[in-house]
């Protein structure tokens, strides 16, 4: 037995397994929700639209 | 006090009754007055350090039940329902929708000052687990489950109502905060206990937690908080949501691992070790993808910080958020970790962590979100610019006196001809320096909670103003 094949070790394979699943899940599911596409930047535009209404523009801002 | 309206501190009429934000002023004028109180007992163990007898005979205020008082104030009394507060402002903006429940959110604030006023009473009164960031003792750490449950359902049920079906990334690093805190906190305040979990077992556990409450719990949480406030206190699109999404996911991949690296060169096995060092050297890799975003968007827009209270707190946390997250990968090395390891080093690294970015992002927050949901202008711009001014240049004390004294202790310890009574008489200067810094830190919370407290005291008798046109880039 070395420090490869210590049962406990076994736990930690375990964990990285599940991360490993998960990060693959969540990257396709990501990819059909178009995080990652054309629109992946529409809600940083968004934002600045919510209910709030927006800060008045600063004179020397830049439009 | 005339105020003129500025662009950190605008009210906005239009719209605003939609949210009744009931629960956002009770989570945040709350966190603010425990800032200020345990500011106080900060205060008192950093005068301890250089005066160690002073106040040494009172049982309520040494030093054993000071410091829990002190760690756990800030983390849970301050920041944590700062960011809480922050969080119930945010989700439901970025969803469109109202909080699900403001009655539930309300009941939650009045859990969660309960359990702060609890947990003072208890600390002080020398209850507690003996554990780091766990000290509470058990029913006051179920009571937190309890409270963190109830806000968990309002932010997912708020998300899971929201009109937009893409999320902003704040609502990922809000909903990775709420899940993560969930396990982490189970982990540090409860595994810890269960039967058999002793000695080298416990301290790993204990040090998966404390180093993923700030990794996993108040980084997120901070990071939510920026990504949100930054674009909407400069008016300028974050420059890219693609980007932040990867930081956000290659952060929840990666942080989880690190703890261990507070037991280099410990009774632990190598390879837990070399694991922890691996991934915190892999943090890198999450950080410059939020620090690169951040920095990009304010591109052009760098005069803003002028005039801009909320913006000069949330980019000095990004400068501290850059800073820290290369010390913590870089003393995570075996070879740094020998001489810096349980040093001074050590609370100057977490100081700028928890202080310096993730407190400047959520003192941010609350600059900008106060005048809005009451209606009204800030208090005082000068007293804001003060504050941040008192914050920038007492933690930059404290912070660089903790690392450089803390390298000078390492290669004291490291000496075995110095005796190690030596490297404490050695080290008072240092320890008076950070004494210094934190009375301007201090001066900083205070006059913070002034102006806070007066912007939602004073608030009905200001003049609010209606919403002046807008233009977006």
């Amino acid at each position: 037995m070395n420090d490869a094949t210590y049962v406990s070790v076994y736990f930690s394979y375990f964990l990285f397994f599940l991360l490993a699943c998960g990060a693959i899940f969540f990257f396709v599911r990501s990819l059909k929700d178009g995080y990652l596409g054309s629109d992946s930047e529409e809600p940083k535009y968004r934002m600045l639209h919510d209910d709030e209404g927006d800060l008045p523009t600063h004179p020397r801002r830049m439009s | 006090m005339a105020v003129q309206p500025t662009i950190a501190s605008a009210p906005v009429v239009a719209g605003q009754d939609f949210h009744q934000d009931t629960t956002v002023k009770m989570f945040l004028l709350g966190a603010v007055g425990y800032f200020a109180i345990v500011g106080i007992i900060a205060l008192i163990i950093a005068a301890k350090f250089v005066w160690p007898g002073f106040l040494g005979t009172i049982s309520y205020f040494t030093y054993g039940r000071m410091r829990p008082l002190h760690v756990n104030g800030m983390l849970f009394g301050w920041l944590l329902a700062a960011d809480m507060g922050l969080a119930y402002y945010i989700v439901p903006r970025l969803c469109g929708v109202k909080l699900w429940s403001e009655k539930l959110g309300v009941a939650t604030s009045i859990l969660w000052n309960i359990i702060i006023v609890s947990a003072i009473f208890s600390l002080l009164g020398g209850y507690q687990k003996g554990l780091e960031y766990a000290d509470l003792p058990t029913p006051v750490a179920i009571l937190v489950v309890i409270a963190w449950v109830m806000f968990g359902v309002n932010i997912f049920a708020t998300i899971a109502t929201r009109k937009y079906q893409q999320m902003y990334v704040s609502t990922w690093y809000l909903m990775g905060t709420i899940l993560w805190t969930a396990f982490v906190y189970l982990t540090g305040n409860f595994a810890t206990l269960l039967p058999g979990v002793t000695g080298v077992n416990q301290a790993n556990l204990t040090w998966m937690y404390t180093h993923n409450a700030v990794g996993l719990i108040f980084t997120p949480a901070g990071l939510a908080v920026s990504y949100y406030f930054i674009p909407r206190a400069s008016n300028t699109p974050l420059f890219s949501h693609k980007l932040s999404m990867i930081g956000f996911w290659s952060l929840a991949f990666v942080y989880v691992w690190t703890g261990a690296h507070h037991m280099i060169h410990g009774p632990i096995s190598q390879w837990l070790q070399t694991i922890s060092i691996v991934f915190s050297v892999m943090l890198l890799i999450p950080v410059w993808a939020v620090v690169y975003n951040f920095i990009a968007t304010l591109k052009g827009q760098w005069h803003q910080l002028s005039d801009n209270i909320s913006l000069k707190f949330l980019m000095s946390g990004t400068v501290f958020y850059l800073l820290t997250c290369f010390q913590g990968p870089m003393h995570s090395l075996r070879s740094v970790s020998a001489i810096v390891s349980k040093t001074d080093w050590i609370p100057g690294h977490a100081h700028m962590a928890v202080l310096g970015t993730f407190s400047f992002m959520a003192m941010a927050g609350v600059y900008y979100v106060v005048p809005r949901i009451f209606k009204t202008t800030l208090h005082s711009e000068a007293l804001a610019n003060w504050s941040f001014w008192l914050f920038l240049i007492g933690g930059l004390g404290m912070f660089t006196s903790l690392w450089l004294g803390g390298f000078w202790q390492g290669w004291q310890w490291n000496n075995p001809a110095i005796p190690f009574i030596d490297t404490v008489v050695a080290l008072k200067a240092v320890w008076m320096v950070r004494f210094l810094s934190g009375i301007i830190i201090f001066s900083g919370i205070v006059l913070f909670m002034f102006n806070i407290l007066s912007t939602a005291i004073g608030a009905g008798q200001r003049q609010t103003i209606a919403q002046p046109a807008t233009a977006k880039a």
